[in-house]
């Protein structure tokens, strides 16, 4: 995902079948290969403790974490043609954030939760500490994907440093990342989950902007106002590893129970730690200090975009200003982010199939 | 101007463009030493995909076609690389490629032929915009219809079984509790399903209610009409507001003519004008009426803007009562007034001589319609064309309904004001009226020399149903016009 969206701010697109896009397909189609075959031979060739540590669907067996991943390759399948269409009606990937990137993204978002399920009924069978602590930083990878993938669709809303000022920014983390940081804190089986899930999420989104910085590019489609020679790398990642020390400290400190408690606990932590971290980072990442660095790899822009002093202004201050009342709002966004993050990892915490 | 743009502007002998429900762009005229037809088949969105065929007129060996997409912006960098356009099989002489027009607003798309007469190279103006909203195909529709059912039956039941059985130790059957939370998930998650899907069909629905909003519609006019000691007087205002004067952007003349308008009596199609209006401010034409008939009449306005972005502006207005004396506006100024053809393809002129239509074949939707004409002399022999407004001839067609105007010259639909606007563009322009100012002072072309009798104009019909045809020509310094009907036929689905 993250090669692709550079392909199309770098070179644009040619046609469906670019490398980035076949990857994200080809992805999708092993794991839903990959666990239609799983379901097959446990239906059928696998041993009675195999089929033990199944769930029935529709008259077969497979772990669940299959089955998930079976519903997200049908589901990414599903947004191709329709995401094909929609380009021919409505334009080319006007917005990122449209209905059959959301299919899309949620066919993503099946097979991850189903990889996770797959990771987490193998931790809860574990009967050693290093098993455990392998299948704990699997969990801590996925997980980070996880909030990469919703850091990617919400790519217009917080990809970039330049938004850190205004209330969308706070409210649409608040919504997305305290659910998977707490989730993650509360069934990764290590004491830092959440942290390392953070961590991972941080960790794969540097990897690809040192990665593709290097690789020469040229745009491929008119106009061309910001003649690029290399690929764009996605905007620098948020600093979600502070939050998330905040989540696993509290979640130790709580433990189970008072569910209610610890959400709000954790929304207002996220907010708060999350509010400080990204208005003050925000401020460095537009600084003349941070421009040039390959390691940070800001100040990237578009082949189509029309370079000026925007790129190191913050936007949105006039038209969605960050208030008292917006901050209520994100923080009580968090809250609830959170509160469904504990109902979600407690579930998984659980799973044994 | 440099070389390389004269010879460009000289092998291009038409102007203008008007086009209401005609989308695509047709070319005829030479890319250096190729003699060529272009078609560019517009997406109808943007950013879209457009369809560039380029067919060669002459038995030469060709060995490359490229086509370049060319934004107007003058802040724009380097142009990408070209796409290159692959032979069609089974036919040396047509070429077919797309491109990708990325932002609305005015492209030229450069045509590059190489082979053995070297390369040669020419610029076509198309406009960006957002026309049309394609419609779900039914097979389409019924397969994302199938997956979405699956899908949900899925999810619903995935919900099932996770509820059910996930938590319980391998081997373990879910007892009648179990069984019980299971099927209450799933009600619970129908709801939530439900509920997301009804989310999507607004969200939906909302993109398409903004999005049919903001497609391209011609700019409707304001228009006036009032008597001046005995001649009526018409006034065309083309913004309505101070916002829609802010985002106005300055005329460029096109063939010695900021607007070029056209009026057709409504229904009966009865009256035709052509007709060349004079600056009040840089936003209100006025012109005299020639003595059309009363009734009601529709308004076609052919613009280009600085930015190369030509557009055909309409509006209505009613004549009452006759008026017989005449001093045009603009020695330009063409009027006709016919209520029927004289027959399919005669067209007997004023001064005694005819325009013959060669009609090879009926006409069809999205088929090369040959508009083929002859000029014969009151002595029936092929008589000789003279340059008006720098071409040949004009051809203006309506469908009846009005639902289609177009304003064709032998060289197609482009519009050569917009043409210029690329070949005089320099990076300094981007001062609003800067490349305005200074085309309005380029002095006047050469005179022209004189046509042979034929005319044809490359076009295919977008629509189907009855059309009229107004084919303009000069002749002994008379601005003849000929009236001709047709009928379209659909096309092959």
């Amino acid at each position: 995902m993250i090669w692709d969206i550079s392909w199309h701010r770098s070179i644009g697109r040619d046609t469906f079948w670019t490398p980035a896009h076949l990857a994200i397909y080809t992805g999708g189609v092993l794991a839903g290969c990959a666990c239609g075959g799983l379901a097959l031979r446990t239906t059928f060739a696998e041993t009675p403790a195999a089929r033990d540590a199944s769930v029935s669907f529709w008259g077969f067996r497979a772990p669940l974490g299959a089955w998930f991943c079976i519903w997200g390759a049908l589901a990414m399948l599903t947004s191709a043609p329709l995401d094909n269409w929609w380009h021919n009606a409505y334009g080319l990937d006007v917005k990122v954030l449209s209905p059959p990137h959301t299919l899309l993204a949620a066919g993503l978002w099946a097979i991850q939760l189903g990889t996770l399920l797959l990771v987490l009924a193998e931790l809860h069978r574990a009967k050693d500490s290093r098993a455990r602590l392998v299948c704990g930083l699997a969990i801590a990878l996925v997980a980070g994907i996880v909030i990469e993938n919703g850091a990617i669709l919400g790519i217009e809303q917080v990809g970039f440093a330049n938004d850190a000022h205004n209330a969308l920014y706070y409210e649409f983390a608040a919504g997305c990342f305290p659910m998977v940081l707490v989730a993650a804190g509360r069934c990764g089986g290590l004491r830092w989950s959440a942290t390392a899930a953070a961590a991972a999420y941080m960790l794969i989104s540097l990897v690809m902007i040192w990665a593709l910085q290097p690789f020469p590019a040229t745009p491929g489609l008119a106009p061309v106002f910001n003649p690029l020679t290399h690929m764009v790398p996605a905007p620098f990642p948020l600093l979600l590893v502070v939050p998330a020390v905040a989540i696993d400290v509290l979640l130790r400190h709580f433990g189970s129970g008072r569910e209610w408690r610890l959400a709000l606990a954790c929304g207002v932590a996220f907010f708060v730690t999350f509010l400080a971290v990204q208005w003050y980072a925000a401020e460095l990442l537009l600084s003349p200090w941070a421009r040039s660095s390959y390691l940070l790899g800001v100040d990237h822009w578009d082949y189509s975009s029309r370079l000026g002093p925007w790129r190191y202004e913050f936007w949105g201050r006039v038209t969605q200003p960050f208030t008292l009342a917006s901050a209520a709002l994100a923080a009580a966004i968090a809250v609830v982010s959170a509160r469904v993050g504990l109902w979600w990892g407690s579930w998984m915490a659980r799973v044994r199939r | 101007m440099s070389r390389a743009k004269l010879a460009v502007l000289a092998a291009i002998t038409v102007v203008t463009a008007a086009h209401v429900g005609s989308p695509d762009t047709y070319f005829e005229g030479a890319a250096g030493p190729y003699p060529v037809r272009v078609i560019v088949r517009s997406p109808g969105v943007v950013p879209g995909q457009a369809e560039i065929i380029v067919r060669l007129l002459a038995p030469i060996r060709i060995t490359r076609v490229l086509v370049l997409p060319v934004f107007w912006d003058p802040r724009t960098a380097a142009p990408p690389p070209p796409e290159r356009a692959r032979p069609v099989p089974g036919d040396s002489t047509l070429f077919r490629g797309t491109l990708w027009l990325m932002r609305s607003g005015a492209y030229g798309v450069e045509v590059t032929l190489e082979g053995d007469r070297g390369s040669g190279v020419v610029l076509v103006p198309v406009q960006a915009v957002a026309t049309r909203r394609r419609s779900l195909p039914m097979p389409l529709g019924l397969l994302l219809a199938a997956l979405g059912v699956l899908l949900i039956a899925g999810a619903v039941t995935l919900v099932g079984a996770a509820a059910r059985e996930s938590a319980l130790a391998p081997g373990q059957s879910p007892d009648r509790r179990g069984r019980q939370k299971g099927r209450a998930a799933m009600a619970v998650s129908v709801l939530v399903f439900w509920l997301a899907l009804a989310g999507g069909r607004a969200w939906w629905r909302a993109v398409d209610r903004a999005y049919l909003s903001g497609l391209y519609r011609p700019r409707a006019v304001r228009t006036t009409v009032t008597a001046v000691r005995g001649t009526r007087v018409l006034r065309v205002a083309f913004v309505d507001s101070a916002t829609d004067a802010r985002a106005w952007s300055p005329l460029v003349p096109d063939h010695d003519h900021l607007v070029h308008l056209f009026l057709v009596r409504d229904s009966s199609l009865a009256a035709f004008a052509h007709l060349h209006p004079l600056p009040v401010d840089s936003t209100t034409f006025e012109t005299r009426l020639p003595p059309l008939g009363p009734g009601h009449y529709r308004l076609y306005g052919d613009v280009v803007h600085e930015t190369g972005f030509s557009e055909t502006l309409t509006g209505t207005f009613d004549l009452e009562g006759p008026q017989t004396s005449w001093q045009p506006t603009d020695s330009d100024d063409a009027w006709l007034s016919t209520s029927t053809p004289d027959t399919a393809t005669r067209a007997l002129l004023p001064d005694g001589s005819t325009l013959i239509w060669e009609r090879a074949r009926p006409l069809v939707v999205n088929e090369d319609a040959a508009l083929r004409f002859m000029l014969l002399g009151p002595d029936q022999r092929p008589a000789t064309l003279e340059p008006y407004m720098g071409m040949a001839g004009h051809l203006m067609l309506t469908r009846t309904d009005g639902a289609v105007f177009v304003h064709l010259h032998p060289a197609g639909t482009i519009s050569v004001g917009a043409l210029e606007t690329f070949l005089h563009r320099e990076r300094g322009d981007t001062v609003t009226g800067t490349l305005a100012r200074r085309l309005a002072a380029e002095p006047p072309g050469h005179p022209m020399p004189a046509f042979g009798p034929e005319l044809v104009f490359p076009y295919a019909f977008p629509q189907p149903g009855r059309y009229r045809l107004w084919v303009e020509v000069k002749r002994a310094g008379k601005i003849l016009t000929g009236v001709f009907d047709a009928t379209v036929a659909p096309g092959s689905p």
